[in-house]
């Protein structure tokens, strides 16, 4: 086991890596995370994410804008690319697996990829299915995969209502699925008006939300470490 | 005066009896596409259908413009980009890029604006829908045609994320990029006022402080625009999606006749910081009011645009096509009604 010391460096390097969208120094902190025999979750958790919530607020302060949150992503992956495979299987009650896209009309994939992210990092099985996706194509996924979320983006009110129609079939065929929607026209009350169980406005907001969830995860698998 | 005179006389910063009802953005309807038995894939292809599915808003609502295309694609599919229109779709769905221009870094240098640029794509089908949508109303309302921004057109011959982040790490290489598509802008432009535009709506709708900060917008896009706006002979409004509160100054200083905001604008506190002389269009939410709202939220909403001082009661984006018949009336209404009493 590393020491504390050593430990606290490393997690420091990989979220200042995120922060300061520097991708050898989060490779670089992600390979001695290993080498130094951390666990990965943790390392993914109390490094990566934790850099990436402190980007969440800098956006939230307008120091960041969209450049600076894709540059930050990129350097997140570079991390979590290495420690990914160490991954042990978080056992948090939540089964996670997630349909996302970009709907039919739509080719903007921003605010989807940065969802994504946040996704790929809590362990969730990912079926990305890119841009401009046929609505069908959804249905018939989370059928597939017996998906518990399916989120949908779309950048442009041009784009955005084809929404409902995919909404009422999924629920109609899984009432249980949860379903985000995404994008710069999307609203709560749109939301609520077609059934959606979430919804964040932009790219920011996305990932403000998926952080959020991510969050909680990390809130819960303290709880269980501590418990044991 | 007719509509077409009070509009031009806005433009003009002339006293007029009430406020406008029009835009520079799309317009069709459902309800004017399916009354002339055309399919919305196939209006974006055909000359005559677009400019007559454009001339529906005004014949059937009153609404006070005439502006074609429908699609944002024509500058880029002029470039060299492949388009999808969707032609099997059922729905509304709008013409996207299937194929981009840039695929890598070191393409941004090499990409040139194909020969005799004007011919490209559908510039001459743009041509020929102004001058026929100009002869069927041109004489009562303003005919009008939209461009992208230079920021926005670049987002489309490229990826966008790439785009984004090289905004950050390669300024100078994004500006030369931006610089040609400000060319491509403009020769389409020019193109549109030959064939007799009354106004040209430039829509740098990526180029919102949602994704940019007001710092870069200053430094990056606003020169190109700049560019554009000097080239444009006819009125010109520049247009931005988003939040622009803090960027409405710097939109004045790209040189428009006119800017146009989204609802996301604070129309009040933009117009107390321009000044009674700057010519404001929008704030009209064009779907969550327009689309989704009753007829008694669409008045309101109308006389909340002009209490806050707009220029002309304009939707701030494409109507989307299943706009109920009732909302699109109840705009012009009650824009007649209550636009002079500010």
């Amino acid at each position: 086991m590393a020491d504390e010391a050593r430990k606290k460096e490393i997690l420091e390097k990989m979220r200042n890596g995120v922060i300061q969208y520097d991708e050898d120094a989060c490779r670089e902190g992600a390979n001695e995370a290993l080498e130094a025999g951390l666990d990965a979750n943790e390392a993914i958790f109390d490094g990566l994410v934790s850099g990436m919530e402190e980007v969440g607020r800098l956006f939230e302060a307008q120091e960041y804008f969209v450049p600076e949150i894709l540059m930050c992503a990129d350097a997140l992956y570079a991390g979590l690319d290495i420690l990914k495979p160490h991954c042990k299987q978080m056992d948090l009650g939540v089964k996670g697996s997630v349909v996302i896209g970009t709907v039919e009309g739509d080719v903007h994939d921003i605010g989807k990829n940065l969802v994504k992210m946040m996704f790929d990092v809590a362990g969730f099985n990912v079926y990305d299915l890119g841009r401009d996706v046929p609505l069908d194509k959804f249905v018939d996924e989370q059928l597939k995969t017996d998906s518990d979320i399916v989120c949908l983006s779309a950048m442009m009110t041009t784009s955005m209502v084809g929404m409902p129609t995919i909404i009422e079939k999924i629920k109609a065929k899984n009432p249980n699925c949860m379903i985000m929607i995404g994008g710069a026209p999307t609203s709560k009350d749109l939301a609520d008006k077609w059934g959606a169980d979430g919804y964040a406005e932009d790219a920011s907001n996305a990932l403000k939300e998926a952080i959020k969830m991510v969050a909680f995860l990390k809130k819960l698998r303290a709880e269980k470490t501590a418990s044991q | 005066m007719n509509a077409r005179e009070r509009v031009l006389k806005v433009f003009k910063r002339e006293a007029v009896d009430r406020v406008p009802c029009f835009s520079g953005m799309g317009n069709i309807t459902e309800t004017g596409i399916n009354g002339l038995g055309y399919k919305f894939a196939g209006i974006h292809l055909d000359a005559k259908q677009m400019a007559e599915t454009a001339a529906t808003t005004y014949k059937l609502f009153g609404y006070e413009c005439g502006v074609v295309p429908v699609d944002l694609c024509v500058e880029a599919e002029a470039m060299g980009c492949v388009i999808n229109v969707y032609p099997q779709a059922e729905g509304i769905l709008y013409p996207t890029i299937k194929e981009k221009l840039i695929h890598n870094e070191a393409e941004m240098d090499t990409i040139k604006l194909p020969e005799g640029f004007s011919e490209k794509g559908r510039i001459p089908l743009m041509r020929e829908a102004i001058r026929i949508l100009k002869a069927d109303i041109g004489k009562d309302v303003v005919v009008g045609s939209y461009v992208l921004g230079p920021f926005t057109l670049a987002g489309q011959i490229m990826e966008l994320n790439d785009l984004l982040k090289l905004s950050f790490k390669k300024a100078d290489k994004v500006a030369k990029l931006l610089d040609l598509c400000a060319d491509a802008i403009i020769l389409t432009a020019k193109e549109y006022e030959k064939a007799g535009v009354d106004f040209i709506t430039v829509r740098e709708m990526g180029a919102t402080s949602d994704v940019l900060s007001p710092r870069v917008f200053k430094s990056l896009i606003l020169p190109p625009l700049q560019k554009v706006m000097k080239a444009i002979s006819a009125y010109s409004v520049l247009h931005i999606c988003g939040k622009t509160n803090e960027i409405v100054t710097s939109m004045i200083e790209a040189g428009p006749t006119a800017i146009s905001v989204e609802q996301k604008n604070d129309v009040a506190e933009s117009r107390k910081k321009l000044g009674p002389d700057a010519i404001i269009f929008g704030n009209m939410d064009a779907y969550n009011v327009l689309v989704s709202g009753s007829e008694e939220v669409v008045r309101q909403s109308v006389r909340k645009c002009i209490d806050d001082g707009v220029s002309g009661v304009w939707p701030g984006c494409d109507i989307w096509p299943t706009v109920p018949p009732q909302n699109m009336k109840a705009m012009v209404e009650e824009t007649i009604s209550y636009g002079g009493k500010k």
